[in-house]
């Protein structure tokens, strides 16, 4: 009985930790400074030993979460004392310590303006409540004096601009790097069709878009010709299985003096013979997309 | 009198240049934009009426993960272009006010800015959104009965409820991505869901439904982690209603 005894005692704190909220949550906000063992998380401590993380809240009455903030990597803490000097709340280094006096002087001074408990210390929401209304205050010019007698500081984080250029930049490089393969894959798919409309409805086009087949001998039933036939790449990129590629077509058609336009998209996986061919109306967005979906299409051109 | 006309030449043109530099090309149907908001697009692109209208303008809040929500106006000559876009901004921000902070979300600051007026883009197309963003939060009770609140967005197929299954991605705050899952309908506006967070250690599944209307149309998951716990994720909510309104599990 006594063994039993004994072998509840030793589990019940890894039952306790199984999976505990504040850890989840600690791991959620700091992915990269957790550990799992046997799917129990473990947030990692990051200079000295860190008490273990308070549960954040709980269904009975809750303490406030102060651990996950104190236990932060130094950038999110060093960036608090940031917003805490834009907000004139503090005048002290920028070294990540926010339990030194000036840092929890200054954290309840901002408590205080805000209606939170003036405790010196922040929650993450109260942490995330700060940095926001750091960011939207407006720039202010440092003293030059003040400004050397603090730690020089981490260099400025990239702006919205500076982040869009960049996402510009490699959405360009990513399209350039695909264009040759998308180009190439339109080309044949445009081949066929024309093989397929030269041979009156007949070739590979036809046998594997089904969809192209059925318009063909509709159009045709209506005693309407095809003339020039005009692709332009709609998507390409990776798919699970393979490269898949979406192309829009403009058919110009023919009866007597009129002539129309008409457009279908294709869509297929690269392949001999192409695999999942599908044709759709241009207008067949939702259509399209789902192809797209079902395909797990990483695009690689939008 | 010349040096007056050259100035008058000189202002048109810098007029011109300035109009031509908002124009980001035409909307088309098929845009994500459209595929975001079907009400949007019906209003833009079917409905005769508001198809007519002389002025449209449509206004989401940006950056482009941001942009959960939106507001169109449409009006006939009364009023100018300027003044349109001035009423779906308006709009706009007071939808997003309405729905509380989303500091505890974004590590980015959310406006509403005027993405479609007289016709065109006003915005780059790379900033607009390509698929369906929006705030979420995570609830997960534990065995000792503490709750977790996870804070952060989330980016998912923009063809919900059209599609069999729709993969989405939850990234906390710093934009780091920590969950993915997927909804596979079953209904309309309801199905199953699955979620997977730090590579499937900590995951769940159960159901979802899709909420239309007031206070914002948002997505609703409920559902058991894998050893059995509650867990609960909104879609479309700012943190704080998101826990007003599901917070107690």
């Amino acid at each position: 009985m006594r063994w039993l005894l004994g072998l509840l005692i030793l589990t019940m704190p890894a039952l306790a930790l199984a999976q505990s909220a504040g850890q989840v949550e600690s791991c959620f906000q700091n992915p990269n400074s957790c550990t799992w063992e046997n799917g129990v998380p473990t947030p990692r401590a990051q200079h000295a030993p860190a008490p273990p993380p308070a549960p954040v809240a709980s269904a009975a009455p809750r303490g406030p979460d102060y651990t996950t903030v104190l236990n932060s990597p130094e950038p999110d803490r060093r960036k608090i004392q940031e917003s805490l000097r834009t907000l004139d709340k503090y005048n002290g280094p920028i070294d990540g310590n926010l339990s030194s006096e000036a840092t929890m002087k200054g954290i309840a001074a901002w408590q205080k303006g805000h209606g939170y408990p003036q405790s010196g210390k922040l929650t993450p929401p109260e942490a995330a409540a700060l940095n926001n209304e750091a960011s939207r205050a407006p720039i202010k010019r440092l003293d030059p004096k003040m400004e050397a007698a603090v730690a020089p500081p981490a260099p400025p984080a990239p702006s919205n601009a500076d982040r869009l250029k960049e996402l510009q930049a490699r959405l360009a490089e990513r399209r350039k790097a695909a264009e040759p393969k998308a180009n190439a894959a339109t080309e044949a798919l445009v081949r066929d069709l024309k093989a397929y409309v030269a041979a009156d409805g007949k070739g590979v086009a036809g046998e594997q878009f089904a969809g192209f087949a059925k318009w063909y001998a509709d159009t045709k039933a209506e005693g309407r010709t095809i003339g020039d036939i005009k692709p332009a790449v709609e998507d390409y990129g990776d798919a699970k299985t393979g490269a898949a590629a979406t192309a829009e077509v403009t058919f110009g058609t023919k009866q007597g003096d009129s002539s129309a336009k008409e457009c279908l998209v294709f869509a297929w996986i690269e392949g001999n013979p192409r695999k999942d061919a599908q044709a759709f109306s241009c207008d067949d967005v939702a259509g399209v997309e789902k192809w797209k979906t079902d395909q797990s299409l990483k695009s690689a051109w939008r | 009198m010349s040096r007056k006309i050259l100035l008058l030449a000189l202002g048109l043109v810098t007029l011109a240049a300035g109009a031509w530099a908002q124009s980001y090309g035409k909307p088309e149907r098929r845009d994500p934009i459209f595929l975001r908001f079907p009400e949007m697009a019906q209003r833009f692109w079917v409905n005769t009426e508001t198809m007519a209208a002389s002025h449209k303008a449509v206004a989401v809040p940006m950056p482009k993960q941001c942009s959960f929500l939106y507001a169109d106006t449409y009006t006939r000559n009364q009023m100018s272009e300027s003044e349109v876009q001035q009423m779906a901004l308006s709009n706009c921000n007071a939808k997003l006010n309405q729905l509380g902070p989303l500091g505890e979300n974004y590590g980015v600051t959310c406006h509403c800015q005027v993405i479609i007026s007289d016709g065109a883009y006003q915005v780059p197309r790379e900033a607009l959104p390509d698929q369906a963003y929006g705030p979420a939060s995570i609830f997960y009770r534990d065995g000792q009965g503490n709750i977790a609140r996870l804070n952060g967005t989330a980016k998912y197929g923009a063809l919900i409820g059209r599609d069999r299954s729709v993969t989405f991605s939850v990234d906390n705050s710093r934009a780091e991505p920590v969950c993915e899952g997927t909804f596979t309908n079953e209904g309309p506006s309801n199905g199953r869901f699955s979620l997977s967070c730090f590579n499937g250690r900590f995951a769940g599944n159960g159901t979802y439904e899709s909420r239309t209307g007031s206070p914002n149309d948002h997505i609703i998951a409920r559902g058991q982690t894998q050893r059995g716990q509650p867990i609960i994720l909104v879609i479309g909510l700012p943190a704080q209603l998101a826990a007003n309104m599901y917070g107690g599990l």
